[in-house]
């Protein structure tokens, strides 16, 4: 017995020395030789090798690692370079992990895409996923052997998974974030802690603050505010369309703040859009809006919410109508 | 007097391999990364029966290196193959989660890996996130964190060791 934690130590030796990209063939040699000894070698090495692999473990460094960057975020940055410089590593890595060995890996760094006002673009990522990016719009993507990351910092972005049971792809937007392993659906970041997902084809995981943690399925909409997650009615979209309103340029809005719609109609406007009281920004708004055509969306809410809309030459400002008591 | 012919077969010095202990150790192995019992005789067989027959062809460097390596790829191909069957061809996807039953157990056992990792001290778990998480090799890791080859070797074993004793001290 009191060799044991010799034995797991030499065991942890062994997992992570055929963990490496180039293994020598004498320590190779030395490794069967160590195995073939007594049986306690192989079963220590058995159980911290199935330890090693195992998704549980994946998950729980998934989970140490988020709070890690929460409590840290310049070494994030730090890391996202190093990451760019230990590319090829990686890379010489990636392919000697015993589970990855089929696998071709594309490129490890971080891609990062902006977009301007009124432009959109679609993007084939490494793995064959589409994107479709809304205009004013930043995304960034890593793909890594055993996991595929999205984030979004700005902007609606509408995603086609390439489908690999293996491999999750995960799209944070703010607090929340969605997991699938291979669909369709559309993510909104509607503000800095709202954002709003609705799914296209198969089923997505969505979390927000890691408090909750719903599984939404074709047709379904659901949107996070803060850490609280909300199900939404089927939207218009629901049988037969197999892509979101946007990427014909418009929005269907279910009672969400006067600030949302801006915020879109704002991706295809040059000029600013000011909203000149804060009351305005949170007053609710419901309909179906052509926002890629901004002065026709504007002409409507100014009928519909009694508002006074000035196209200066520096941005376009709204105000209550003047004399419209209580807006 | 009679001659003494080195046999065809063998390679010279080569020690003939203990089957059984190489399958006791890869069913170990298995059962430790799934809970479907049917499945840890099937990937058993199906690499040892590929190991004898690679075997047969060349030398090879590390009987058990492969094996590890064969067994766990026959494991993703199950895994791939069982998650389509149980969804069904046009339901994609749900969770990240592995086969249903595991999802019990693994619930527990990742608590137990979050809270070793939580007792870890942090420059060690930067170093177990950096190379099994993202997969950076230790080379980058010793690079970007200013530490020797070796002190990243040790913080890997050691984290690892840890976590090992976190999930067995779970079991009792």
């Amino acid at each position: 017995m009191t060799r044991d934690p010799q034995i797991a130590a030499d065991a942890a030796m062994w997992v992570n020395r055929l963990d490496q990209p180039v293994i020598d063939t004498s320590v190779s040699a030395a490794f069967d030789a160590w195995m073939a000894a007594d049986a306690r070698h192989r079963e220590k090495f058995a159980d911290l090798q199935a330890l090693w692999h195992s998704d549980t473990l994946t998950q729980a460094l998934d989970q140490s690692e988020a709070t890690v960057v929460s409590n840290a975020p310049v070494a994030v940055v730090a890391h996202f370079s190093g990451l760019r410089r230990s590319a090829p590593w990686l890379a010489a890595a990636a392919c000697a992990a015993m589970l990855m060995l089929f696998l071709l890996v594309p490129g490890l760094q971080v891609e990062t895409y902006r977009t301007g006002t009124g432009n959109g673009q679609a993007i084939v990522l490494a793995d064959g996923s589409h994107v479709e990016l809304s205009g004013d719009a930043e995304l960034s993507i890593r793909i890594l052997p055993w996991r595929r990351d999205a984030t979004l910092v700005r902007g609606e972005a509408f995603f086609d998974v390439a489908h690999e049971g293996w491999r999750p792809f995960r799209v944070q937007s703010g607090a929340s974030s969605v997991r699938v392993l291979g669909t369709a659906f559309n993510v909104d970041r509607q503000s800095p802690t709202r954002t709003a997902v609705e799914v296209y084809r198969g089923a997505v995981t969505f979390a927000a603050g890691g408090a909750e943690n719903i599984v939404l399925r074709k047709g379904d909409r659901a949107r996070a505010v803060d850490d609280r997650i909300a199900a939404q009615a089927p939207g218009p979209n629901a049988p037969g369309h197999d892509k979101p309103d946007w990427t014909a340029g418009w929005f269907e809005a279910a009672d969400v703040p006067m600030s949302v719609l801006i915020a879109k109609v704002q991706r295809y406007s040059v000029r600013p859009i000011r909203l000149r009281d804060p009351g305005l920004a949170a007053l609710p708004v419901s309909g179906r809006f052509q926002v890629s055509n901004p002065a026709r969306v504007l002409k409507a809410i100014r009928g519909a919410y009694a508002l006074e809309i000035r196209y200066d030459r520096d941005a376009i400002r709204i105000a209550p109508a003047p004399g419209v008591p209580g807006s | 007097m009679p001659v003494s012919l080195p046999q065809i077969d063998d390679m010279p010095g080569a020690v003939p391999e203990d089957w059984e202990a190489i399958g006791a150790a890869i069913g170990r192995y298995v059962r430790g990364r799934t809970r479907r019992s049917d499945l840890v005789e099937e990937v058993v067989q199906e690499t040892l029966s590929r190991l004898v027959e690679q075997s047969r062809q060349k030398t090879l460097v590390s009987i058990y290196a492969l094996g590890f390596r064969i067994a766990a790829n026959l494991l993703v191909d199950h895994h791939r193959r069982d998650r389509r069957y149980l969804n069904g061809p046009e339901m994609e996807q749900v969770s990240e989660a592995p086969l249903p039953d595991r999802i019990i157990a693994g619930r527990q056992e990742l608590s137990v890996l979050i809270d070793a990792l939580a007792a870890m001290p942090p420059l060690r778990r930067e170093v177990v996130v950096r190379r099994r998480l993202r997969g950076e090799s230790c080379a980058a890791i010793a690079r970007d964190l200013e530490l020797s080859l070796k002190a990243v070797e040790k913080h890997i074993t050691r984290g690892l060791a840890d976590l090992h004793r976190a999930m067995a001290a779970s079991d009792n």
